[in-house]
């Protein structure tokens, strides 16, 4: 394996290492003058002492022999001092972005976005930037355990796989679970085949932040799951609750387009939400719509549109005669936004084209989501997007290495199991459902009845310890992969995980590499990879000429491309849109007419995310980018809503839903509606690591166990909740003195009509 | 010493800042940038990926509270002041980071000369040299200098987080003052890198962390003096110069969109930022 990856990474040379090599090939004829040369021999020092702490530097005296190797005679290609990049992919969320991290003398050091990436195009999110915080965690498992008693215990790496191997052989297929997060390639390829050994259907992918009914909509009405959404095209972007900057589909591709979506003729961005996040920030109208009403607001738009003409596809007369029940005073009483706001929305997506209608977590998070986001698509439909900002979609052409996306409702299915006795050996990989899965849904109880847990995992986090055996897992820094994105913006990409240095620790093993060894006890033909490397290197080279772009699979030279490259851009497979209209029957919650509740939204961030980061030091004191909090959790109220109860900033308040309560401390801010409480979803961690622990309350555990009706994703904006004071209060603690300027005009603004005056566009 | 040091650097502020050099004498490079507000997203990748690149402490939940925390590049959020039952236009989102400025008032005030200005235009802040007087800080209208009241080392970096450290820079200890450098570790490779191929710096040779991660490219930075750089370009694009304070009735059209923080203090700051654009009609 060391040796494998050593040759990696020499032929894995990016440009900025070849010309290094160059540049310090020219030193030799170059007139050095005296200072330069001090200045030369400065740097080096400081690389070999630097070096000569961490790098192979054996001294072995028990043997009798020394062997000091230094950086006089450095290995090939290393340079002391100088940083090296190598491509590798992201593996922060599922969005797959292609990475460059810089090594030198063997750690790596920072990582940044790759540019050949098509996805991030070089670029990073702050959970990108955080990778390094996740590969050299001080809470990291560092060694196989395996339950003895009460208690998990330290034992070998040949023991704990002897036991994983016995369980797996002899449990029945339909009795075999595998919970996982969001997979794609090669890591994909192998869990299924493990699935298939075994004889089970039972693979469970879940992810609490997902865009599951998004797609399922887009099939139904589109019928296309993942249409390309051209933000670049679009005059005007509509968007209902679907925070792209952030926690929507592929965020840091989003923001890029966004970007151009700005630039030039810079394109209207109006959100519709009941909780600001950070897309709705960036709005220029920001709409707080009663928390469920989304669904209706569409409607009611469409229902101007269409009365008005200002359809861009013919709209059959049963459609508005539908429409007509959402008629202006309706729709104004149901979802408390003003009626000329309302239409001055119909207008500009009739005068701003071309519209672009998206829905997100705050409406499709109902138990009538499915239908609020088939409300928000027919508004694409009739303005005329499919086909304009609405593209069609674009997939990778093998469908075995495809992303296998993680949704809630297999999270919903996986309790259904436990709760009917139905696994005895159930596997957990980047999945952590005892912390994020709703309490009511009882997945930590549920688990008791399970005989033979086990959890791959890098972490001690609350899935992990309840398992029967822990396998310690290679960060994402030191193990291999092969990742296809399951939104890729139009293209059709592979992304290559390489390690970037070896692993921190003797006693971790890549997920590739167990399931390497797993299969081999189950099936001889799997003995003849020594390891996922050998595996992976064997695949790539049998793939077939449409994925490698004609160049031939086989040869090394393609192999080393992909190594320096990061990344196999290959032809897609082009779908096609064809648009249904029709009018869903959205609901309208009549829950939160109740006075003395409120809708509990656990928002997500980017940063914490769905709770997976809620153990990286940089994340928890990087501010929420709305609320400007950091290390703890909050609920936002609105003044209104907080000055009826009598609550100020930091006043502790006991949140309680139907399912449980949890206890936080108040953010009071204007940028939630009046109905709302707002607590992000990711802290309150009762395990995780030190940063994680004990931190803050998690909003998830308490969510009622609602689900949309159709797609059976859970809803995650349907759950009431009461909300009292308790004595207790503390110091709220948030970046920044004060939340207005101040009359000093650090940021100023200024209208659109000015840009257009001095900047262009239409 | 001191006395006479503050004596002789306040005079020759006053008459660079009175003179048409403004500033420093001998300019090999002026390093600024240009933000615009209009697409900067306020996500926090700049921000965190100063803390990667720069060995930036995590100081904790108590150190934050007491305003300790070392955020060398921060994004700061203000709501509209206005008595609206919602911020109806969003929020602002401002990257604040030490804005090199070409008449700093931080570097009068340091009784050891700890922070002074380099050929390259930037305010240096030698830390071997710093006493922890904190007069630079309190004389920052910015509030971007970051003093260490502790030592962050064990507490901020506990094994292997230690591993990620930048040997390019220091780890600043207890009673040292720090700030944003413009990724001084980067330009310092980029100009040895020249050097040694006998060639002058070009634009693009440098880019600092921050202007690297973020996603839409909001942060441009480069060499003012360098005129076909694109920060140069946008600079002479938005109208604003160097040097004392650029009125806007001054510019070509009062309408554009450049301007730099606190300008009318005449600090000479390195970073132009774009006005945040709304439309009001809609």
């Amino acid at each position: 394996m060391v040796q494998v990856i050593a040759g990696s990474v020499i032929s894995s040379l990016t440009l900025t290492v070849v010309e290094n090599i160059h540049r310090m090939k020219m030193m030799k004829g170059v007139k050095v003058n005296r200072r330069s040369f001090l200045k030369m021999l400065g740097w080096g020092g400081a690389g070999t002492a630097l070096a000569g702490c961490d790098m192979p530097t054996t001294v072995t005296l028990e043997e009798g022999k020394e062997e000091v190797v230094s950086y006089l005679s450095p290995e090939e290609y290393v340079i002391p001092g100088v940083g090296v990049w190598y491509a590798s992919t992201c593996t922060q969320c599922d969005a797959g972005c292609g990475l460059h991290g810089r090594v030198r003398e063997g750690r790596a050091l920072k990582l940044e976005g790759n540019p050949d990436s098509p996805l991030n195009n070089g670029k990073s999110c702050m959970m990108g930037q955080s990778g390094v915080q996740t590969h050299y965690n001080p809470d990291r498992v560092t060694s196989p355990m395996m339950r003895k008693g009460n208690s998990l215990q330290a034992v070998s790496w040949d023991e704990a796989m002897a036991e994983l191997g016995k369980q797996v052989s002899s449990v029945s297929g339909d009795r075999f679970a595998f919970v996982s997060g969001s997979l794609s390639g090669h890591q994909s390829v192998l869990t299924s085949e493990l699935l298939s050994k075994v004889g089970s259907k039972n693979h469970f992918a879940y992810e609490t932040i997902n865009t599951s009914i998004w797609q399922a909509v887009s099939k139904d009405l589109l019928g296309d799951a993942m249409p390309v959404i051209r933000y670049d095209k679009a005059g005007v972007i509509l968007s209902f609750g679907a925070d792209f900057l952030a926690t929507w589909m592929s965020p840091v591709h989003n923001a890029g387009e966004y970007a151009k979506f700005r630039q030039g003729e810079r394109g209207v961005l109006v959100q519709v939400e009941p909780k600001m996040t950070l897309t709705g920030g960036n709005a220029d109208l920001w709409v707080p719509a009663a928390p469920g009403t989304e669904g209706v607001l569409a409607l009611g738009i469409a229902n101007i549109i269409v009365s008005r003409g200002w359809n861009k596809v013919d709209v059959p007369a049963s459609v508005k005669t539908e429409l007509a029940q959402y008629d202006l005073n309706k729709v104004e009483k149901i979802t408390g936004i003003q009626g000329s706001k309302i239409k001055r929305i119909a207008s500009l997506l009739s005068e701003r084209g071309p519209a672009l209608v998206l829905a997100g977590e705050s409406t499709v998070g109902q138990a009538k989501g499915y239908e609020a986001a088939s409300a928000v698509m027919l508004l694409n439909i009739i303005m005329g997007s499919v086909g304009t900002t609405i593209e069609p979609s674009v997939s990778f052409p093998e469908n075995a290495l495809a992303a296998k996306q993680g949704n809630t409702s297999s999270l919903k299915a996986f309790a259904q199991g436990l709760s009917d006795s139905k696994y005895d050996v159930v596997f957990f990989y980047n999945s952590n459902p005892i912390y994020s899965a709703p309490e009511a849904l009882g997945v930590e109880s549920g688990l008791d009845k399970v005989k033979f847990k086990v959890a791959l995992t890098m972490f001690p986090d609350e899935t992990a310890l309840k398992a029967d055996l822990v396998l310690p897992l290679n960060s994402a820094i030191e193990d291999w992969g092969t990742h296809v994105a399951a939104y890729q913006g139009g293209s059709a990409t592979m992304s290559l995980q390489q390690p970037l240095m070896e692993p921190l620790y003797k006693e971790t093993k890549g997920f590739g590499d167990i399931m390497i060894a797993l299969l081999s006890k189950l099936d001889e033909g799997y003995k003849q990879f020594p390891d996922y490397y050998a595996y992976l290197r064997t695949s790539v080279k049998n793939m077939p000429a449409e994925l490698t772009g004609g160049a031939l699979a086989s040869d090394e030279s393609f192999w080393n491309g992909l190594l320096q490259k990061g990344v196999l851009k290959t032809t897609g497979v082009t779908g096609s849109l064809t648009a249904t209209l029709a009018v869903a029957k959205v609901g309208t919650p009549t829950d939160h007419l109740d006075q003395t509740s409120l809708t509990l939204i656990p928002s997500a961030r980017l940063g914490l995310w769905d709770g997976r980061h809620a153990n990286i030091p940089w994340l928890q004191e990087a501010p929420d980018q709305i609320s400007k909090v950091v290390w703890d959790s909050w609920a936002e109220m609105h003044p209104h809503t907080a000055a009826e109860m009598n609550l100020k900033n930091g006043d502790i308040v006991k949140i309680e839903s139907k399912s449980g309560s949890i206890e936080t401390q108040v953010a009071i801010t204007k940028a939630i509606h009046r109905g709302a409480i707002s607590v992000p979803m990711g802290q309150g961690h009762k395990e995780y690591g030190r940063y994680a622990k004990q931190t803050g309350a998690n909003s998830l555990s308490i969510l009622d166990p609602v689900f949309d009706h159709k797609t059976g994703e859970l809803a995650t904006h349907a759950t009431q909740v009461k909300v009292s004071k308790t004595r207790k209060n503390q110091i709220l603690i948030k970046m920044g003195g004060s939340d207005v300027q101040m009359g000093r005009s650090f940021v100023r603004t200024v209208s659109a009509d000015q840009l257009r005056r001095t900047e262009g566009g239409a | 010493m001191s006395l006479s040091n503050i004596l002789d650097n306040l005079s020759r502020f006053r008459q660079d800042a009175e003179s048409e050099r403004y500033g420093h004498h001998d300019y090999e490079h002026r390093f600024g940038m240009a933000i615009d507000l209009d697409i900067c997203i306020g996500c926090n990748a700049c921000s965190t990926a100063c803390y990667a690149e720069n060995n930036l402490p995590v100081v904790g939940k108590d150190y934050f509270e007491q305003g300790q925390a070392m955020h060398w590049m921060r994004i700061e959020r203000y709501w509209d002041d206005e008595e609206l039952e919602h911020p109806e236009r969003g929020a602002s989102f401002i990257p604040m980071m030490c804005q090199q400025c070409g008449a700093a008032t931080c570097e009068p005030v340091c009784p050891v000369a700890a922070t002074y200005h380099t050929p390259d235009g930037l305010n240096a802040q030698v830390y071997n040299r710093c006493i922890g007087s904190r007069y630079c800080s309190n004389n920052c209208p910015f509030r971007v200098r970051y003093f260490n009241f502790w030592s962050f080392y064990e507490s901020s970096w506990p094994e292997p987080l230690n591993q990620q450290l930048n040997p390019d820079l220091s780890v600043r200890d207890k009673g040292v003052m720090e700030k944003c450098t413009f990724c001084i570790q980067r330009i310092r490779v980029a100009k040895d890198s020249a050097a040694r191929e006998e060639r002058n710096m070009i634009d693009g040779d440098v880019i600092t962390a921050c202007a690297q991660a973020c996603p839409t490219n909001a942060i441009v930075f480069g060499d003012t003096m360098d005129p076909t750089s694109q920060v140069s370009l946008a600079w002479k694009k938005h109208e604003v110069k160097r040097g004392p304070y650029t009125h806007k009735e001054a510019k070509s059209d009062e309408e554009i969109r450049g301007y730099r923080v606190f300008d009318e203090l005449n600090v000479d700051p390195s970073v132009m930022y774009l006005e945040r654009v709304r439309d009001s009609e809609v």
